[in-house]
């Protein structure tokens, strides 16, 4: 019987101010095993990936450890509104993420030093890397479906607004004056969200490259989904995650049989994701 | 590469269809006929289209036509995977 999660809302210590929408879900049984910090995707994504992402935090919860799911700024249930977010304030919050829940970790009497998970879906990946190398501490990573870089991932999201004039008839020429009006320094609206050029340009220039490895072992656990039967890691992926083995990290891969629940017409789920997920991270 | 079969299965899976892809025809309409095809699901297949089947689609590709059947969006696929 899982127990219920602490939902709070977080004074954000960032210039962003406000206050962050929490879900905290304290680790069950005797010992933690470690600490999980979840960080939603963008935009639409992180409403497709809401069931998906309290589904893992529960089963990580009731295999012994603490999850802590943030809103970051002028996402879901937090203070601000999405026009106002910025790459760089959302690093900040995933930072404050992590500090919470290693004060809270001090508070629940727990064992020193269990690992900290940062814990992304697609530019929730990108977040981690670009967050963990201001961190000052070690942590693992769990990445789920990451993103080489966060270009493509911005093309995508400005297409939106492509394909909604396709639908009304009109497309040619919407894509060039997007990029134009965030050049100038202007907000654009997309599909209802309004995206500041400073968020725009955090997300086109980050990628997933390595932070300076600060201990020895730590992980990186890379799971991508898929409904081929014969797929494998995609070649921009293992070019990628080459680079984290190079720089040090153990990083394994994980191909997993399911939908992309992030982008699905229907809210879908993805079992064995959830099972292999808990499976590799509980492994020692 | 089986391009029918590849994007009748990708079509399924995106729009989330339950095996309803099995029954189109290259007459089948797409845009403006299906309703699960949005927004949101025209950029979700198409990026779909990018990542699995490995083609690039400009953005000036993006079409209205491109969409309006099963067989243009297959000709489109072929097309793109031949040039």
């Amino acid at each position: 019987m899982p127990a219920s999660p602490e939902a709070f809302f977080l004074p954000a210590t960032t210039a962003a101010g406000g206050q962050r929408f929490c879900l905290y879900h304290p680790a069950q049984g005797a010992s933690r095993r470690g600490s999980v910090l979840y960080i939603h995707p963008f935009a639409e994504e992180m409403n497709k990936a809401r069931r998906m992402a309290a589904l893992q935090s529960r089963t990580l919860a009731q295999a012994g450890f603490a999850v802590l799911q943030i809103d970051l700024h002028g996402c879901g249930d937090s203070s601000g509104d999405f026009g106002d977010a910025t790459w760089h304030g959302w690093i900040e919050d995933v930072l404050q993420g992590c500090h919470w829940l290693r004060e809270r970790h001090g508070k629940e009497g727990s064992q020193a030093n269990v690992p900290l998970w940062l814990w992304g879906l697609r530019s929730g990946c990108l977040l981690a890397a670009d967050a963990a190398r201001q961190l000052g501490e070690p942590c693992n990573f769990l990445f789920w479906q990451p993103p080489a870089a966060g270009k493509p991932l911005l093309q995508q999201f400005l297409r939106l607004k492509v394909a909604g004039d396709l639908i009304g008839g009109q497309a040619k020429g919407v894509m060039q004056a997007l990029r134009q009006q965030l050049a100038d320094g202007a907000a654009v609206e997309i599909a209802g969200y309004l995206m500041a050029p400073g968020l725009a340009s955090g997300l086109e220039q980050s990628i997933l490259v390595p932070p300076t490895l600060m201990a020895q072992a730590q992980r990186v656990e890379w799971f991508e989904l898929t409904t081929r039967e014969d797929a494998s890691l995609s070649p921009v992926s293992t070019q990628t995650m080459g680079q984290w083995q190079q720089a040090g990290f153990q990083a394994s891969s994980h191909i997993v049989q399911g939908p992309a629940f992030w982008q699905t017409t229907e809210i879908e789920d993805a079992p064995a994701l959830i099972a292999a997920t808990t499976a590799a991270v509980s492994s020692d | 590469m089986d391009i029918n079969k590849e994007v009748r299965r990708i079509l399924d899976e995106v729009l989330s269809l339950n095996g309803r892809s099995v029954a189109f025809t290259s007459d089948t309409p797409l845009l403006g006929a299906i309703p699960e095809l949005d927004s949101m699901a025209v950029v979700t297949l198409i990026t779909t289209l990018e990542e699995q089947l490995g083609l690039v689609v400009d953005d000036d590709d993006i079409d209205g036509a491109t969409f309006a059947t099963f067989g243009s969006l297959t000709d489109f696929v072929s097309g793109k995977l031949n040039s």
